[in-house]
């Protein structure tokens, strides 16, 4: 016999012996035991069962809280368990009352989830409850289950809220095991951090049979507890806050915020008008909705970094630190003579003031903000230099603060000019306009705010942020900003400061209406002329220092006219709480 | 070329007839049941197309002449082993590195290092007067490196495939059966290592068994050294994992550790295969299956939708149909002269077995979960692809046979 010969008989036998195994394997499984599986199968008495975690908390400096849970009572509908579809919508829109095209909507979209609880009414409330369990009996598949709801201090633009995982949502994230009556954080902190705070699902096995008595496939680990949902401490101060949001116009749509210098925590972030957010947890009725959606002055946007704004003249700032870094100007340079006005080309460009300034070096033109000297100081600057150096200041260019969607902002190149404008564009009339804060230029406030942070800490940049540190039990993490040294010098900052701090406390400088007695505040107003209306968007924008600067601001209104009357006042407020706050620490 | 005459075309034949049923399974398990009528998925039509790109494949395959044939060889070993260092660098999916992924077709690298190294392997041992040290160098040399960078992937279900496919082949080959015996000796000596009683008889029966090899008492002594070592040394190596590590391996041992894992999908694709009863449940009428307890019914669990439709009775004719398609093969090696085809086919035959026993196995939880799918009846075009190619090289194999006495 040949080896090959031999070598097919053993491979032949082998064969069949593995056969046999398997045949043997199957015949035990689906004849011996083919009736007891077949009776499992039936009952599908092994099942996993989710257990969702609970989010995490958000808290403010002190540890007061913002975003919290509160318990609250849901309804759920097992789908597999409806006697007559029609009649369970009919009763729980009559008892609960909900729409019944929103019931009949959730029951028909989850008519094939048979083995999945639904959530149907969110947050009903306790004499409902006690009502309607009489007649339960009749209903099967309605279930009620005592859960977590998110409840929010107060109405603010930062934390956003939860909402029920849409179709979309779920179909991507299923994986990581949120279920169809997930909530997931829809907007602001509840969804950048969504991950931190949701936690991970505890898991469950169910395996009895119809008597109660346990099948035991699983002998072990049948339980795994969720992990719980990060609490978020914040950089925000309550007090502050609530402060702040008082005191802001009532009529004017605008935003306030207030950074602290040395660590870029942002202490109190306000945009007005506001809205409730609590009314998107539960069920927010269509007429709710179509007021927030309807209402002219958007209360839904985050006007701080959602809303791009000319900044006018907060903005001369950077033109001069570019004037003085290319050292067209120095400290005492004096530039055109400001009659009310400077002709440039065949176009006569108006100064604010218009019996004129006369002619100033760069402190006193930011001290009276005359226009003249930056129309002349844009002169002798390159739009793609001017466009870099902002973008490079971190104005028209996202802070990278911990919130989602954040705005760059905008400022324009040549090429932009040229396809907007045509081919014979006049840059020089562009520019003069860009010099001081006009023309296409759009910034966020925080970029603003950030900015005269950085000036107040002598250009150091630090990235505004939300979060102080993550705790859960024994862990604590905190939030690691970004430090970056913006390009102007010590010496130049230093000029600048010397004409914020004139603005404020000098003779008839513009923003005199925040200055106090013990405190020095440093600041710059701006009224921008923009395309919503014909009042000027108002700004005032600077830093307070003690021993040194500890908080940076910018408040600013929508066509809420002149910086210096409308925004200086509320900023010097901001300055004095701060310090009644700093006194009482 | 091709010799009509002589084409085994029963193999054939029975490889179209496996691949068939396997679309039938794939069209029920790509259904679901629901109220207004059945939801279908197309995995049975783009596995259909599969099917004819396959068969393209293979019959290409028939008229390549066989000296060219040979040529490609090591390139296509070496091309194998660039994209198993390519596809390190491809995004993770479910945890490892295992695919590279083009717009229209997802594809393992590790596939292909499967047929390249069969036949690189069997083509270097092939030739005669090879020492025995020589065969066992040239075996690992070509084995090792697909799979040390499979393991990085990490994919530890496919590297185990390569050693299954040496010892196959070393099995056949002239090689004396105890070096078989020696290499998987520590493996051995690692699972008694955690009973002391129980390795002290694993080594007397070990040595024992050398003892009538008539090996050299130097080499017996060497080898219960390093048996002794690595008993001694794994206790210091499992104590120094991490919890989870060790978890992980304990979970491979015993699926019922991990209840919310694998152990839950076996537990219930053992319901599907064992509530399908005798005759089954009937046709695209399986309620595991509609109710979507198994993700993935319709690659690695397709069994299961096989046994829980059609009961004992279809799962007997599938296995009797698979295993004579099998036996044919095993047959076929005793008429293979040079001895590099009869390894490169015996190759193959292991490879196929051990993947249909792991799978079937899996199914049925007699053995621990892995992603290894059915060959010819899962769904998955690259797999298919490769396995009909190295079913197109057996036949040529046995087809050119004449060409060589």
């Amino acid at each position: 016999m040949t080896k090959a010969k031999t070598n097919s008989r053993l491979l032949i036998f082998i064969l069949i012996v593995v056969l046999g195994i398997l045949l043997s394997s199957l015949f035990n499984l689906q004849i011996i035991q083919g009736a007891n599986y077949a009776l499992i199968a039936e009952k599908n008495f092994l099942r996993i069962k989710s257990l969702p975690p609970v989010r995490g908390e958000i808290y403010d400096r002190n540890y007061l809280p913002i975003a919290v849970n509160k318990p609250s009572i849901n309804l759920y509908i097992s789908p597999g368990n409806i006697i007559n579809r029609d009649s369970v919508s009919v009763f729980v829109s009559q008892q609960f009352d909900v729409k019944l095209e929103k019931i009949k909507k959730i029951i028909y979209k989850n008519r094939f989830r048979l083995y999945n609880e639904v959530l149907l009414v969110q947050d009903v409330n306790y004499l409902q409850v006690v009502n309607v369990s009489e007649k339960f009996d009749e209903y099967p598949s309605l279930e009620f289950k005592t859960e977590n709801k998110r409840e929010y201090a107060y109405n603010n633009h930062f934390t956003g809220y939860v909402g029920r995982i849409s179709e979309t949502e779920y179909e991507k994230r299923k994986e990581r095991g949120y279920s169809i009556n997930s909530l997931i954080g829809k907007n602001g902190l509840e969804k950048y951090y969504e991950e931190k705070l949701r936690g991970e699902n505890g898991y469950h096995i169910l395996q009895v049979d119809a008597s109660g008595k346990s099948l035991k496939f699983f002998k072990h680990n049948l339980h795994k507890a969720p992990a719980h949902g990060v609490d978020m401490i914040l950089t925000i101060d309550n007090e502050l806050q609530n402060y702040i949001s008082s005191i802001m116009p009532k009529d004017i749509p605008g935003a306030a915020v207030v950074m602290d210098a040395r660590s870029g925590e942002i202490l109190a972030y306000v945009s007005k008008p506001d809205f409730d957010q609590n009314m998107f947890i539960g069920n927010l009725s269509a007429k709710d909705w179509n007021r927030l959606m309807n209402d002219p002055n958007t209360p839904m946007l985050d006007r701080i970094i959602h809303g791009t704004y000319p900044p006018g003249s907060v903005f001369k700032t950077i033109t001069a630190l570019l004037g003085l870094q290319k050292g067209i100007i120095d400290k005492d340079t004096k530039l055109a003579h400001c009659d009310g006005g400077m002709q440039i080309g065949n176009r006569y460009f108006k100064c604010w003031h218009k019996h004129g300034h006369g002619k100033l070096n760069v402190v006193d033109a930011i001290k009276y903000s005359c226009d003249v000297f930056f129309y002349d100081l844009s002169l002798k600057l390159e739009l793609e230099e001017f466009g870099r150096f902002t973008k490079q200041n971190f104005l028209t260019n996202k802070t990278g603060v911990d919130l989602p969607g954040e705005r760059d902002g905008f400022f324009p190149t040549k090429q932009w000019y040229v396809d907007h404008y045509g081919k014979y564009v006049n840059i020089l009339g562009q520019k003069v306009n860009l010099s001081i804060g006009q023309g296409e230029l759009l910034v966020t406030p925080l970029e603003v705010c950030a900015h005269y942070a950085t000036i107040a800490s002598d250009g150091l940049w630090r990235q505004p942020h939300m979060l102080k540190r993550f705790i859960k039990d024994q862990y604590e993490e905190d939030f690691i900003y970004e430090e970056l040294r913006l390009p102007s010098s010590r010496e130049h900052l230093a000029i600048v400061q010397d004409a914020l701090y004139q603005t404020v406390n000098g003779r008839y400088g513009t923003g005199t209406a925040a200055s106090l007695p013990n405190v020095a505040v440093y600041g710059k107003t701006g009224s921008a002329e923009n395309h919503m209306g014909k009042t000027t968007h108002a700004w005032f924008a600077g830093y307070a220092s003690w021993e040194n600067p500890e908080i940076a601001f910018c408040i600013f209104l929508e066509n809420g006219g002149h910086g210096g009357s409308a925004a200086a006042p509320i900023a010097r407020k901001i300055v004095q709480l701060y310090d009644k706050i700093r006194q009482e620490n | 070329m091709i010799n009509l005459k002589q084409f085994n075309w029963v193999i054939l034949l029975m490889l179209i007839v496996i691949m068939l049923l396997g679309v039938v399974a794939i069209y029920t398990a790509s259904s679901t049941k629901t109220e207004s009528g059945f939801e279908m998925k197309n995995y049975y039509l783009k596995q259909l197309v599969w099917i004819l790109i396959a068969l393209v494949a293979l019959v290409t395959i028939q008229f390549i002449p066989g000296a060219i044939f040979d040529l490609l060889i090591l390139p296509g070993y070496i091309l194998a082993n660039l994209l198993l260092v390519i596809v390190l660098f491809m995004p993770e999916i479910n945890g490892s590195h295992r695919w590279i992924s083009f717009s229209w077709i997802n594809f393992q690298p590790s596939e292909l290092a499967k047929i390249t190294s069969i036949l690189l392997m069997s083509k270097l041992i092939g030739k005669h007067q090879l020492s025995e040290a020589g065969i066992l160098l040239r075996s690992f040399a070509v084995i090792l490196p697909p799979v040390i960078l499979i393991l990085l992937e990490p994919d530890l279900g496919t590297s185990i495939i390569f050693f299954v496919i040496m010892f196959a082949i070393l099995a056949v080959s002239e090689l004396p059966l105890f070096y078989l015996l020696i290499m998987a000796s520590p493996i051995f000596s690692i699972i008694t290592s955690f009973s002391i009683p129980l390795f002290i008889i694993y080594i007397l029966v070990l040595v024992f068994v050398l003892y009538r090899t008539r090996l050299a008492n130097i080499i017996i002594g060497f080898v219960v050294a390093i048996n002794s070592f690595i008993a001694l040394l794994t206790p210091f190596i499992w104590r120094g994992l991490k919890e989870y590590q060790q978890n992980r391996i304990l979970t491979f041992i015993d699926p019922a550790r991990d209840p919310f894992g694998a152990g839950y999908h076996i537990i219930q694709s053992k319901i599907a295969i064992g509530s399908g009863g005798f005759s089954g449940k009937g046709w695209l009428l399986g309620t595991q299956k509609n109710l979507n307890f198994l993700p993935e019914h319709h690659t690695d669990f397709i069994f299961s939708v096989i046994g829980e439709e059609f009961g004992f009775l279809g799962c007997t004719f599938i296995l009797i149909l698979y295993f004579l398609f099998l036996i044919q093969i095993a047959k076929s090696v005793s008429d293979l002269n040079r001895n590099e085809n009869r390894y490169a086919v015996v190759g193959f035959l292991a490879y196929l077995t051990f993947q249909l026993f792991v799978n079937i196995g899996m199914n049925i939880g007699i053995v621990p979960a892995t992603g290894i799918p059915l060959p010819f009846i899962s769904y998955g075009g690259s797999n298919l692809l490769i396995n009909v190619i190295a079913m197109g090289v057996i036949l040529k194999y046995l087809n050119e046979r004449s060409v060589f006495v």
